[in-house]
């Protein structure tokens, strides 16, 4: 058997200022050239494992166990490094470290360094460090936004891409350091079919010259069942491992939050539609609601001839919407899909009048919200933004639910702020910092922040990314009991297996016009 | 035209224009070169950014400036009005305005600087001149903070205004929701701070040696004769002042000596 690239045993990490360790007894040995997949629901350590295999943790607690690294590019060799949890201990060099182990985190926006104009200047900005001459630097990432999709966008700011093209910017942005070690934490959420397909090819491009990629991930899909050796992962520690067809058979996948994509491992094909399962997404869309397709006498929502042009370079401008029409009665679920950067979030923030139509105007009960203030339209209308970090900014998870509600219920504010964090089981850490939450916790919160306002009309941007199978069974209660309520829901989604659970209508939006599919 | 120069043209311009305005200070000069940055500003087409910025810094300035030497200027001699302790003199106005204008001169071109430099290029220019890359950062940070406050207090804003925090009205509302802002502010900005810090550690923006640039910045023999110059010319004039403290000699006559 040949040595590990990374060979990893990690007795026990402790946060500083915790009792109980975040992970603890996990043995991880990754092989160049092959696919690991660590799985994992909310809150079960993966995404700490990976940043702590990335070096990202160094001074964030107390770590007992060993690092090593092996092969060529490492000096000597060899490099063990072994942690008693002691001021003694070893410090991990992140610049030095790196450059054989890369991570791309789950929050893809914060591989950035926020410092470079454009993507080409973002994804050079690695290889700049490393004193890479201009020449080789234009040609490698002229190959690898090739390889992600990126090459239309060389030129755009980082800033402004979507949720679909920060992510594969973020992974481009370590597979051109070239590391020994890949870990990609949730690599394909939010990516809308291509994109997938893409970063499965590079991935599998990757392995086949020789790099040790690490999927840490909570979706039992393609990268799962192609991986050469599997770990579950639980309350801090592994529960399951073994090959992919073992794992899936284990206890203790069954009893995680891993979400488990059937039609993906009978079938062995990818589509983001396989990214969460059908089973998890309750009961059928349409029970207890009203017809959908056509204007309703009454609708909730309606857009109607809603243009919207986004200002670019030269003074020019990109047509996002175009002369949409679309009605959502209540107690009816609507579903808008779509590539990344279609336009679907521009869509969904002229809902509470975040954004303006150019033309054309957004009616709620009825009523134009031209003329009235966000904050005066969210008596009627809640959204979940895309990235739950735009929508958190308290300092405690009952704070940050409890924003706002006093002017709605008055002295029962609080109470439904804890009814609203019950629902999302999130009542037994209001006390927490939103930040501390995974990410998962955090996607709950914030739909916590809608839910509790009660409005009639709901917009949801891609509300299962993060998510894990618990999670998503709470968010599809959550929508039985809104529509039932008779709100109008408006989801946003780049999952069109999703959007077909859960909706009675799903349209397409392409070229900046809506299309019935 | 101003944001297409080479960003050391720019840096050194602005620069030895604030170095000549404190060298000189004399009023008119100062009125002069803030009159030549305000200048500047239209044609760059910042002018309007410049001056909402210069006038936060500004108007506060001013008025102390005319609140401590305007009243209780302590070697006034002529007293245009008198309130007891109060008085208003003529030295006192005189040098509240050479304060002033001087303070003034400078702050307006160096908010011109920061409103038309392209900071990628000056960050490459001095990567590429083997500066520390740190140092870069740090100036293309500070330069950068105020688009990065204004764009993380917009995004709270939102979030708040998704849940019904309505914004205008009295002066009282606005007082209460920006102390609403506030905390949430700071936070988030330090927060941002460390995710950067592990994102700029993890790419191996500290990893020692040299460091390269993708971004080839142009720049031409005259913009360099330029340079030299501009730079020549503010050294002579800090050495001219210098000279002139030693030996007792204004280094231009203060149009207002003739009142002291």
């Amino acid at each position: 058997m040949t040595t590990p690239v990374l060979d990893a045993r990690i007795e026990s990490f402790t946060f500083h200022g915790e009792t109980a360790p975040a992970v603890h007894g996990i043995g991880l040995a990754v092989q160049a050239g092959t696919l690991t997949s660590v799985l994992g629901g909310a809150g079960s350590g993966k995404s700490t494992l990976g940043r702590l295999l990335a070096g990202w943790l160094r001074s964030d607690g107390q770590l007992r166990g060993r690092l090593s690294l092996s092969g060529d590019g490492i000096p000597n060799g060899a490099q063990r490094l072994d942690f008693a949890g002691t001021e003694d201990d070893p410090r991990i060099s992140p610049a030095a470290w790196s450059r054989q182990v890369g991570y791309v985190p789950q929050d893809a926006a914060a591989m950035l360094s926020r410092i470079r104009s454009t993507v080409a200047e973002e994804l050079a900005f690695g290889l700049e460090n490393r004193g890479m001459d201009r020449d080789n630097m234009h040609r490698r990432v002229a190959d690898v936004a090739a390889q992600t999709g990126l090459s239309p966008l060389l030129d755009r700011d980082p800033g402004s891409l979507s949720g679909g093209e920060l992510r594969r910017l973020a992974i481009a942005c370590c597979v051109i350091l070239d590391p020994v070690v890949l870990m990609l934490d949730d690599p394909l959420s939010s990516l809308d079919a291509e994109g997938a397909e893409l970063i499965l090819d590079l991935i599998t491009g990757l392995v086949s010259k020789g790099t040790a990629v690490v999927h840490l991930g909570q979706v039992a899909g393609r990268l799962f069942s192609q991986a050469t050796h599997c770990l579950v992962l639980d309350g801090g520690s592994v529960t399951a491992q073994g090959m992919p067809a073992e794992v899936l058979l284990s206890g203790g996948l069954a009893e995680s939050g891993v979400v488990v994509s059937s039609e993906e491992l009978h079938h062995g094909h990818y589509g983001p539609e396989a990214a969460a399962p059908e089973p998890a997404y309750g009961s059928p869309a349409g029970a207890n609601r009203v017809s959908p397709g056509a204007r309703t006498e009454a609708s909730s929502l309606s857009f109607r001839n809603v243009t919207y042009s986004l200002p670019i370079a030269q003074g020019g401008q990109r047509a996002v919407l175009t002369e949409v029409d679309l009605d959502v009665g209540p107690g009816q679920i609507v579903a808008i899909t779509g590539p990344n950067g279609a336009g679907k979030s521009t869509l969904l923030r002229h809902v509470n009048g975040l954004l303006h139509p150019d033309r054309g105007e957004v009616l709620v009960g009825g009523a134009p919200i031209r003329g009235k203030s966000t904050g005066a339209i969210a008596a009627d209308v809640g959204l979940l933004f895309q990235h739950p970090r735009d929508q958190l900014f308290e300092r405690t998870l009952l704070r940050e639910v409890g924003f706002g509600l006093d002017r709605l219920f008055g002295a029962e504010a609080e109470v439904r702020a804890i009814q609203a964090l019950e629902d999302v089981g999130l009542a037994n850490v209001a006390s927490a910092h939103p930040h501390d939450l995974p990410a998962s916790g955090q996607r709950l919160l914030a739909l916590a922040t809608v839910l509790a306002r009660q409005p009639a009309v709901i917009a949801l941007d891609e509300p299962t990314v993060g998510l894990d199978r618990h999670g998503i069974a709470r968010l599809q209660t959550a929508l039985d009991t809104v529509t039932l309520r008779g709100a109008a829901v408006l989801v946003v989604t780049h999952d069109l297996a999703y959007a077909r659970t859960v909706s009675q209508r799903v349209l397409r939006l392409r070229g900046g016009r809506l299309h019935e599919l | 035209m101003l944001s297409r120069l080479n960003p050391l043209t720019t840096l050194a311009a602005c620069g030895a224009a604030a170095t000549f305005t404190v060298a000189a200070s004399n009023w008119p000069v100062s009125v002069a070169v803030a009159v030549a940055a305000l200048g500047a500003g239209v044609g760059a087409g910042v002018l309007r950014r410049v001056l909402a910025a210069s006038a936060v810094i500004l108007l506060p300035l001013w008025f102390s400036l005319l609140v401590l030497h305007g009243l209780f200027f302590p070697e006034g001699r002529t007293v245009l009005a008198g309130w007891g302790p109060a008085r208003i003199t003529v030295e006192g106005l005189a040098f509240a305005l050479e304060m002033g204008t001087r303070t003034t001169g400078c702050v307006l071109v160096l908010l011109l600087f920061s409103f038309v430099v392209n900071v990628p290029d000056l960050v490459a220019t001095m990567t590429t001149r083997r500066i520390p890359p740190q140092f870069g950062y740090v100036l293309a940070s500070t330069l950068t903070l105020a688009p990065a406050i204004t764009e993380q207090l917009a995004r709270i804003r939102q979030a708040q205004e998704a849940r019904g925090l309505v914004l205008g009205g009295s002066l009282v509302q606005r007082l209460a929701a920006a102390r609403l802002q506030m905390v949430p502010l700071v936070l988030a900005l330090i927060q941002d701070a460390a995710e950067r810090a592990h994102a700029l550690d993890a790419r191996g923006f500290n990893s020692p040696g040299p460091h390269s640039t993708y971004r080839e910045v142009a720049d031409t023999r005259g913009q360099r004769t330029f340079r030299r110059a501009v730079l020549g010319l503010a050294a002579a004039a800090v050495i001219l002042r210098l000279s002139a403290s030693w030996f007792g000699v204004p280094v231009l006559p203060s149009p207002l000596a003739g009142n002291e």
